[in-house]
């Protein structure tokens, strides 16, 4: 099998659905034109952008003056943490620990700024410590910023918890939420949780990569932190891709237009995952919440004893394309800040293994990857001295 | 990651791979917390001193694995006086060479053949055990490898000193404050320390 047929790291980016590229297509070539120029054909581009933004608005039960495109979640993210940090001028604000690196870096760089950020604990399933919310609340604090799908272990913070909290504080709190494993994955509408600033990307929906979008609750000022030539407003400086945004708008059409029945089919592939990986390998865990409590793409496990960078490339040979946690793999020798903070060890956190699936992906490919990586486990298992060891204490 | 073909193939294809039943000497050296551990396992001829046969366990990424795998080629049918040569360069020479962040793995394979080597030594009463002192920290600082250039944090003048007193390890480091590898080689010298009794207590300071 080539390398990549099998493609179970979707929450990083994913493939382009096909009608995608087919919606694009026009906006590349023959109807190129930036949106709001003066003539009659960047009045046309003016209302395909109309209809676009009003397709991702509807999404997220927003208005369509509430979207700004970006190149992605990253730039999302940066202008409403820094606009809101710069319209409060200084400060408090609160997130987690076991938050996107779009929130922490922004939160150690607010920190260097002279705000001051407080960094919630989390449970073993990586759900926000709703007390501590309640207590790091202070008169000063303008912000709450979270991640609303945990980006490896897959757990939905309780938006409806914190929403009560920030809403019982004595002023306003804004409410910025980084929706980059959340959007398409489980109902979101802006209204129902008070969210303030929202990041939602294109590309882990089947869109293009390069394109995303800011939510901005209308009445929510945020301080300008980019600068350039105005093409749409303030926060939009620069000129915008009306293809990237015809493919974002039907990457939104596609996932959307059954978003109950996007979700039962994901899943149902993710239990049906977790139940065959219980079935053929002995000491694993589930890493994350369960149920209703989890996005329906992501199943992370830890499989005692052996670790991932092995793992990741012996699946590789196989065609098989999964993430791991493991601090080899990583860059900097660092093992999965995530898993640390909830308490994970070190042997499960360098044995993790996150699986993200798509809708392109079939039983069949499960199957054969529970094969494979069962067939691994045992291999590497006979050559590591850790499960040596515990097999000797069994005996 | 990039491997060479020699990584590889010692990574899917281990040579001298599984436990040893009654070894004449064994080792462990590394952590789980480090993501890595090696157990070489050794049977030698005593009459000759040659290593007649030798096993290894892995617990760790592909360069783990290999690099056990290719110590044990080194050192199989060697004398013990051969074997205690063998170096960490020389099993990543073997292996056509390796990324600088995994550089680290050669060292502790290598490492783990001279402590399994050392152990029988000490228990055949052919040598005896070394006294703990500034020598002893100073050869765990050589195996400890700066992962951006992929060479020993003593030989890069990084180490600028070391002191050992009352069970006190004092530790200067030359690195820079936004060196994003100053948790990483700190963690490594606590690990590569606290496996002594004699070390109670590790200080490293930063400029």
């Amino acid at each position: 099998m080539k390398s990549g047929s099998i493609y179970l790291d979707n929450c990083v980016t994913s493939p382009m659905a096909p009608e995608v590229l087919d919606a694009m297509m026009p906006y590349f070539t023959e109807r190129f034109w930036f949106p709001g120029s003066f003539y009659s054909t960047g009045e046309s581009t003016n209302d395909a952008l109309s209809g676009f933004t009003h397709i991702i608005a509807e999404a997220i039960g927003a208005s369509d003056a509430e979207i700004h495109f970006t190149s992605g979640g990253t730039l999302a993210n940066n202008i409403a943490i820094k606009g809101l940090a710069a319209s409060a001028k200084k400060g408090h604000v609160i997130c987690s620990v076991v938050d996107y690196p779009d929130l922490l870096t922004n939160a150690a760089w607010l920190e260097k700024q002279g705000f001051e950020v407080s960094y919630l604990p989390a449970d073993r399933e990586a759900r926000i410590d709703l007390n501590a919310l309640r207590q790091a609340i202070r008169p000063d604090t303008f912000l709450f910023m979270t991640t609303v799908v945990n980006h490896v272990v897959g757990t939905i913070q309780p938006l409806k918890e914190i929403h009560e909290i920030l809403k019982a504080a004595d002023h306003k709190i804004y409410f910025h939420a980084d929706a980059g494993q959340a959007f398409g994955k489980m109902p979101l509408q802006v209204d129902d949780y008070g969210i303030d600033t929202m990041s939602i990307s294109a590309h882990k929906i089947h869109g293009p990569q390069g394109i995303g979008a800011l939510y901005q609750r209308k009445g929510v000022r945020l301080g300008q932190t980019i600068h350039g030539i105005k093409r749409a407003d303030n926060l939009q400086t620069g000129g915008l891709s009306i293809a990237l945004i015809a493919g974002f708008a039907k990457a939104v059409e596609l996932n959307f237009a059954d978003l109950p029945g996007s979700i039962r089919q994901l899943r149902e592939l993710s239990d049906y995952l977790y139940a065959r990986l219980q079935e053929k390998i002995d000491y694993i865990e589930l890493n994350g919440a369960t149920g209703e409590e989890r996005a329906p793409h992501n199943i992370n496990v830890s499989i005692d004893y052996i670790e991932g960078e092995s793992i990741t490339m012996m699946l590789d040979m196989h065609g098989i394309t999964v993430a791991t946690g493991s601090a080899c793999a990583s860059q900097g020798l660092k093992a999965s800040y995530v898993l640390m903070a909830i308490g994970k060890n070190h042997v499960q956190s360098h044995g993790s293994m996150k699986f993200t699936i798509s809708r392109y992906t079939t039983r069949e490919q499960l199957d054969f990857t529970v094969d494979k990586l069962a067939e691994i486990t045992k291999e590497l298992r006979a050559r590591s001295p850790l499960f040596n060891a515990m097999k000797n204490q069994e005996k | 990651m990039q491997y060479s073909q020699k990584v590889l193939d010692h990574f899917m294809h281990p040579h001298n791979v599984g436990k040893m039943e009654n070894p004449d000497a064994v080792a462990t050296e590394g952590s789980p917390s480090c993501g890595d551990q090696v157990t070489v396992y050794l049977k030698i001829d005593k009459d000759s001193q040659v290593i007649e046969d030798i096993s290894f366990l892995s617990y760790g990424c592909a360069s783990n694995i290999a690099t056990a795998s290719i110590i044990t080629d080194l050192a199989k049918g060697k004398s013990l006086e051969e074997a205690k040569k063998i170096t960490y360069a020389d099993a990543m020479e073997a292996l056509d060479g390796l990324p600088p962040v995994k550089v680290h793995c050669s060292v502790l394979a290598a490492d783990t053949l001279q402590t399994a080597i050392s152990n029988y030594e000490i228990e055949h009463g052919l040598k005896e055990v070394p006294n703990f002192g500034k020598d002893t920290i100073l050869a765990e600082l050589k195996k400890i490898i700066y992962p951006q250039v992929g060479q020993d944090i003593v030989t890069l003048k990084m180490v600028k000193y070391v002191g050992f007193s009352d069970g006190e390890v004092l530790i200067d480091l030359n690195m820079l404050s936004f060196d994003s590898w100053r948790d990483n080689v700190v963690e490594e010298i606590h690990e590569h320390l606290e496996k002594y009794p004699e070390v109670k207590k590790i200080k490293v300071n930063l400029p």
